[in-house]
């Protein structure tokens, strides 16, 4: 074998890399797809001498521990790729939006963000955010959202770095709301913002749970 | 036979009940495959565990296009069980309690690997099994073999080479 990158793929399967090495093997099997190749090789020529390991049954409770902790444990929202790569087309109409914004705004506010939330579905702009500072925004309908009446829209956001979502409070289909954020790191660009639908009175568990409603990033405005 | 891609597709839907075959299907399997990793009981079950979790998480990410299913399912189970033994630094005693009843035997089992196991030298042959199946280190082998570090490192290097040509 003369190649070091299947003679690495090879060990690692076999499994006699030491913790360090293996983690460097994790981590560029990530974003290495030659590696990745090696691996799966590997996996599947080795595979069968799982068998040799006898059946052992598991205790009565595991499963019940598996299950408990399946719920939240989705892949959360805001890591999902596929979302964010069909967003990537919201650009397009996030633009436009912007222009009307910009030309109709009046001349006295200098808004130093903008975003605009769009429905993950169609990429339908739902709502604009506009900030004349860092500490204070004002969440703007462009129309009215339709809300079932045991639902409440909560509105959330999480800058580039944040452990996770945090509340900005529960907002009415058509209501132009004014949010201080002077709780929160200053706006940054690309900071996140999105709706969710959450129980009337909110999220229970302090995380946005329900169906995204409509979401979008800071963009900067010079 | 059971479908893993059927069910792999299912628990990226959020279908719990998918998992839950899964579970009946394999976990006494996996179960095995990580109890011969680990040596120890509770910690074979935090892997199983660990293993089904990420297997529903990651079901939806799983590209059929890189290999069989359930050989990922197993591959996950297998590499979770290697690093919870490299990264503890904990030294459980190759002594008889954990020690396997019988040292590994393939003659029984059909498929390539097997075959080209039994064309290489018996001591080789153990430091493959003893690494993929029990999930020794290189020390741990030599230790086992009674073999300096350096020529069990040599050894396994080889004999991968050699598998790789046999199922070539």
């Amino acid at each position: 074998m003369s190649n070091p990158l299947d003679e690495l793929a090879s060990e690692y399967v076999l499994g006699t890399l030491p913790g360090e090495q293996r983690a460097e093997v994790e981590q560029r099997l990530q974003h290495d797809p030659e590696l990745r190749a090696a691996v799966d090789a590997w996996e599947q020529r080795l595979l069968p001498l799982t068998a040799l390991a006898a059946p052992v049954t598991p205790s009565p409770h595991l499963w019940q521990r598996i299950e408990r902790n399946l719920s939240g444990v989705r892949t959360p929202w805001w890591d999902l790729l596929a979302l964010w790569r069909g967003l990537a087309g919201a650009g397009l109409v996030a633009t436009l939006a912007l222009a009307a914004l910009l030309l109709t705004r009046p001349t006295s506010i200098e808004p130093t963000f903008v975003v605009v939330l769009v429905a993950p579905q169609n990429q339908a702009p739902g709502w604009v955010i506009q900030a004349s500072n860092n500490q204070q925004i004002q969440l703007i309908p462009l129309g009215v959202m339709e809300v079932p009446a045991d639902k409440a829209l909560q509105f959330w956001t999480k800058g580039d770095g944040w452990q996770g979502p945090v509340s900005l409070g529960l907002v009415k289909p058509g209501q132009t709301l004014s949010v201080p954020l002077d709780k929160l790191p200053p706006l940054s660009p690309n900071q996140l913002f999105e709706l969710t639908l959450e129980d009337p009175r909110g999220s229970p568990t302090g995380k946005p749970t329900g169906p995204i409603q409509a979401i979008g990033r800071a963009v900067k405005v010079l | 036979m059971f479908d893993y891609e059927a069910c792999l597709l299912a628990c990226a839907r959020g279908d719990q009940r998918a998992l839950r075959q899964l579970y009946e299907q394999d976990s006494s399997h996996l179960l095995g495959v990580a109890l011969r990793i680990t040596r120890d009981k509770a910690l074979a079950e935090d892997v199983v565990h660990d293993a089904f979790i990420k297997i529903w998480r990651g079901a939806g990410s799983f590209d059929p296009a890189r290999g069989a299913a359930r050989g990922w399912v197993f591959s996950v189970t297998r590499h979770l069980a290697l690093n919870a033994m490299r990264n503890s630094y904990r030294e459980v005693p190759l002594g008889d309690e954990h020690e396997p009843a019988a040292p590994p035997e393939f003659s029984t089992h059909a498929g390539q690997i097997h075959t080209c196991l039994e064309q290489l030298d018996p001591a080789r042959r153990s430091c493959i099994l003893h690494a993929y199946v029990d999930g020794y280190s290189h020390s741990e082998i030599a230790r086992k073999l009674d073999t300096p570090l350096g020529t069990v490192k040599a050894w396994i290097k080889r004999s991968l080479a050699a598998l790789r040509e046999c199922m070539a």
